[in-house]
């Protein structure tokens, strides 16, 4: 079932055009959003987040659309930007006791257990912290109200390896319990370990939108890595 | 609603939106022109735009499960709030003026403006002026705030001027009335102020809904 559904989205910039980009989030599966970097990732998050107004395109989340049912939809959403950092001197502890508000489904274990996990203090303030710390800071928010969809930007970025492979672990669960997780990185073995599906941009077209198997399989040689077909495709050079 | 109000008093804000409301008491000084007062208020919210800006502040709070429309009305709810706070300080410093100091030699004395309800209106039009040209041209682009603070200033300093000139012509000295003299008037002064501050406001609040709709954040 398709918890989100982006159709025909255009934004153009004077040197940049996210170009009709189509796909679906399907429920219970991790879909991984690939690209280099400046392919159009970001553009396509945010306007899947209202926060880019696209030219045109529709993007609907759970039967709805965007337009008209945000404060709602966001609701069962769970979002994180990558290393952008907020309140650069507020206290974590402030800002979790005023986004907890938001939501009526905010989870206060789940709440105490990734900051366990991740190994945050609630008393320190984002200046206080290295970029893969904020990266943790903005998963846990994204995290602690039971949302039905992550849109995760970048969200390995800046991460040690180890933190990484928990990160990843922590996908695995959630889609075990039902629950959508996108994420966009340009850190492919980060698809290979988790993805169920691929999204593929480059320079602001979707290259394919399909399960990771049927990526393989459409896309890679004989015994070619994830790795290997994406630099080839990126390259330019012809599929198999 | 109540939430994106608390999550501007207690994120967004900076420490001198709250501090410059006691600017709202140089209505008591005498010899000075008082809705210098207005500025100051508008000075502390400015800063405060500034200090959000750089922490990130609006696209955090578009990111929030809130329509766009309500991170624009939490900004419009908060300076309305902090303009509030200091025209009740601004009222009570009339009031005394009005009542137990309306002969004080100090204020009869007085070259410039009176505090009376005039004053307190031409400082909701200043409000207003705020609202329209500074919170409106912000929201055009989310980001961008000198130009606009800088033209709030010139027409704010001219209306300060123009408001301070204004009893020193022929027939409009009832505007500086004392105590509660022609007080028919200064109640349709103040009343006509407060209008101007709804009205503007009004009208930059929507404008401001409908450009930040369309902007890219």
């Amino acid at each position: 079932m398709s918890i989100v559904e982006v159709r025909n989205l255009v934004k153009k910039y004077p040197s940049f055009t996210l170009d009709s980009a189509s796909f679906r989030i399907e429920a219970g599966r991790i879909t991984g959003f690939i690209g280099r970097n400046g392919a159009g990732k970001t553009t396509t998050i945010k306007s899947m987040l209202n926060l880019v107004h696209p030219d045109s395109g529709e993007v609907d989340c759970f039967g709805l659309p965007l337009a008209g049912n945000e404060k709602a939809i966001k609701k069962r959403i769970g979002y994180s930007t990558g290393t952008v950092g907020w309140y650069p001197r507020k206290k974590i502890r402030d800002l979790v006791g005023i986004v907890r508000r938001f939501y009526d489904t905010w989870d206060e274990d789940a709440y105490r257990r990734y900051l366990a996990l991740f190994d945050l203090d609630e008393n320190k303030a984002p200046i206080e912290l290295s970029e893969g710390m904020k990266v943790k800071v903005n998963l846990l928010l994204a995290l602690s109200h039971r949302a039905e969809v992550l849109i995760l930007d970048e969200p390995t970025s800046g991460l040690d390896p180890f933190s990484r492979g928990e990160l990843l672990d922590i996908f695995t669960g959630l889609r075990d319990e039902g629950v959508a997780v996108f994420f966009s990185t340009h850190i492919i073995s980060d698809i290979e370990k988790c993805a169920d599906d691929i999204v593929y941009i480059s320079k602001g077209r979707i290259a394919a939108a399909m399960p990771r198997e049927a990526f393989a399989a459409q896309f890679s040689k004989d015994g070619e890595s994830l790795e290997e077909t994406m630099l080839r495709l990126e390259r330019g050079e012809q599929h198999a | 609603m109540r939430d994106i109000l608390r999550k501007e008093i207690r994120l967004s804000a900076s420490p001198l939106a709250f501090l410059f409301i006691a600017f709202g008491l140089m209505f008591l000084i005498p010899g000075y022109p008082i809705l210098c007062s207005a500025f100051f208020v508008t000075l502390g919210l400015f800063q405060s735009f500034q200090f959000a800006r750089e922490a990130n502040d609006i696209v955090f709070s578009a990111l929030l499960p809130v329509a766009k429309r309500d991170v624009v009305r939490g900004k419009y709810l908060f300076v309305c709030g902090v303009e509030a706070c200091a025209l009740v300080l601004m009222l009570l410093a009339v009031l005394v003026r009005m009542t137990v100091l309306k002969d004080a030699p100090v204020y009869r004395a007085n070259a410039l403006m009176n505090a009376n309800l005039f004053a307190l209106g031409t400082a909701l039009l200043i409000f207003g002026l705020f609202n329209l040209i500074f919170l409106g041209g912000f929201f055009k682009t989310a980001y961008k705030m000198g130009r606009a603070f800088v033209t709030y200033i010139v027409c704010a300093f001219l209306t300060v001027g123009a408001a301070e000139a204004l009893h020193h012509i022929p027939g409009l000295a009832p505007v500086n009335a004392f105590g509660t003299d022609h007080i028919g008037l200064q109640l349709l002064l103040l009343a006509a102020g407060a209008a101007a501050f709804a009205l503007l406001t009004f009208l930059s609040y929507n404008g401001a809904c409908r450009n930040f709709e369309r902007i890219d954040l």
